[in-house]
């Protein structure tokens, strides 16, 4: 009697519907956005520019120890903006360092940096060497990696992605590459939640896909049956844009007001950086 | 100077692959009419609406638009499109189409943006309309976030800002809760009485009496295969019959449970 191999299906179907619930999660909620918090109270184009600033002196300084006060610069922002720490951190901590770590693992060993000997050990038959210019470097990068993804997690947590991108246009992004990702955007959601609709469906009249070349059409199909009708909705959606006076250059609403408060803010954070990479230079 | 809004000469559509969306229409529409636009499935409504809205041209007769013939001009020349969308503005039967910015407000505001509008007047206008659809808490929602009545009076206040003499609605209560739907002919029926001309492609037959002074039906044929007062179309059981627009509920009465046709304007026995 054929018994499917349920765990084989499964991995196609939870690796998709795992994939669309961190999409949605990660990209499209807002719920920290729109809480009342002292990051999301600012102006988004003073932010983003304070931000920028901060991930400048994050790349330009070369101590660990003054990344890290920038690190805690930022959990102090976290606290005051109505984060929860513990998911900052799960967010930002859990799998940067340890992907910067896989990478900066060859360079604490004197084979690639030479230097003073810090630990000596044998692996494998090799006598292996770890340097203190090594190890030195490595945790400088872990560290540059983790405050600068930190930053960048913190600033798109705290700013909705609708004025996020609006500061794109502050920036000088052209009109009509912002309102394309704009658009890609306000669209993921939609998609993501027809995939999802596809698989219930399918899984209603078939249930659980039994084999792994089965599974692999089903998907094929579904990538087809999205590609059809993500191509039909965008011809629409061009009509609709037509239908309300869009002829090939855009114009988008931009309505900013800074205040004092954003302004004393911007103001200290660049006196911040500026004391950081002052202490940086003179160490 | 002459009232006729729309005048459509023997207009013929077809879809890539030549399958016919519209064969034959002739349709004159005079400023300030309350229109209705009724048929089966496939029967050309929508695609009736795209041609109005210089979306679409016909491969054979032709459509005028305050006495212009509609051509490529609505897409290429930049001046004259702009005086015909400020005229006529289409709410799609999907929202989801209609709302492609990535907040409710930035929706509301592309059509007069796109117009020339000044800001000051994009957000007077923005504040106006939010007020009448009653969606100021929605302005900075993301449509996605939105349910399918929200939805669809934000893509009703997207045209609304724009202001057009001509209102084209594509099946405006299709999937609407009582209370929405009640919002939404209530809205149209008040544009009527601001002078507004208002075409609606509509499967609801209830709502037509009040929606439509005029209706027209189009058959299997894709031709109007009637027009007149909806008292009139709506009453002929026999013709509805033949073209899909009864209908047939299963009803339990005294414990017996029968199927009932149902006649759009007589009520329920």
């Amino acid at each position: 009697m054929y018994k499917p191999s349920h765990r084989k299906s499964d991995f196609i179907e939870r690796s998709i519907l795992s994939a669309l619930a961190f999409l949605k999660d990660a990209t499209l909620s807002e719920e920290y956005a729109n809480r009342r918090g002292f990051l999301q109270s600012l102006d988004p184009r003073i932010k983003t520019i304070s931000f920028l600033a901060f991930l400048v002196t994050s790349i330009s300084l070369k101590s660990a120890v003054l990344i890290s006060a920038l690190y805690g610069l930022c959990l102090i922002l976290v606290i005051f903006s109505a984060i929860p720490v513990g998911y900052f951190l799960m967010r930002t901590l859990l799998f940067i360092p340890l992907f910067s770590l896989c990478i900066v693992l060859p360079t604490l060993f004197s084979a690639v940096t030479p230097g003073e000997p810090l630990w000596t050990f044998h692996l494998f038959g090799i006598n292996a060497i770890i340097t203190r210019q090594g190890l030195g470097g490595a945790v400088l990068f872990v560290v540059r990696i983790a405050t600068s993804v930190s930053l960048v997690v913190l600033l798109s947590l705290t700013t909705r992605h609708s004025e996020l991108l609006k500061v794109l246009r502050f920036l000088g992004v052209p009109q009509i590459f912002v309102l394309t990702v704009s658009m890609c955007y306000r669209y993921l959601y939609l998609f993501a939640t027809m995939v999802e609709n596809i698989f219930t469906a399918i899984k209603s009249r078939v249930g659980v896909v039994s084999q792994q070349q089965q599974g692999r059409q089903i998907v094929a199909w579904n990538i087809a049956n999205t590609w059809n009708r993500t191509t039909q909705m965008s011809e629409e959606v061009y009509m609709a844009m037509l239908s309300r006076g869009y002829t090939g250059e855009p114009r988008l609403l931009s309505e900013f007001h800074a205040m004092p408060r954003d302004w004393a803010w911007l103001f200290c954070a660049l006196i911040a950086c500026a004391g950081l990479l002052y202490r940086g230079h003179t160490l | 100077m002459s009232d006729i809004v729309f005048e459509l000469t023997e207009v013929h559509y077809s879809y890539p692959g030549k399958f016919p969306a519209l064969c034959g229409i002739d349709l004159t529409v005079r400023s300030g009419e309350k229109i209705a636009v009724i048929g089966a499935n496939g029967t050309g409504k929508s695609t009736l609406l795209q041609l109005l809205d210089g979306l679409i041209f016909p491969h054979k007769g032709q459509v005028s638009a305050f006495g212009e013939r509609l051509s490529e001009w609505a897409h290429t020349d930049e001046n004259a499109a702009h005086r015909f969308r400020k005229r006529v503005g289409l709410v799609f039967q999907n929202a989801d189409i209609q709302l492609f910015c990535p907040s409710v407000k930035e929706d509301i505001a592309f059509g007069p943006l796109q117009l020339g509008f000044s800001t000051k007047e994009v957000e007077r206008r923005l504040l106006e309309v939010s007020g009448v659809l009653d969606i100021r808490h929605l302005l900075d929602r993301v449509p996605h976030q939105l349910s399918i009545g929200e939805k669809r009076r934000v893509a009703i206040a997207s045209v609304l800002a724009i202001d057009p003499d001509v209102y084209l609605f594509d099946e405006p209560t299709a999937g609407l809760d009582p209370s929405t739907v009640r919002h939404i002919i209530d809205f149209i029926v008040e544009a009527n009485l601001r002078g507004k001309t208002i075409i609606t492609a509509t499967h609801d037959l209830h709502i037509i009496g009040e929606i439509a002074d005029t209706v027209y039906v189009f058959g299997r044929n894709k031709q109007i295969v009637r027009e007149g007062a909806p008292e009139s179309v709506l009453s002929d059981r026999s013709f509805l019959e033949a073209n899909n627009l009864v209908h047939i509920h299963r009803h339990h009465h005294n414990s017996k449970e029968h199927l009932h046709q149902h006649m759009p304007l007589e009520p329920h026995e």
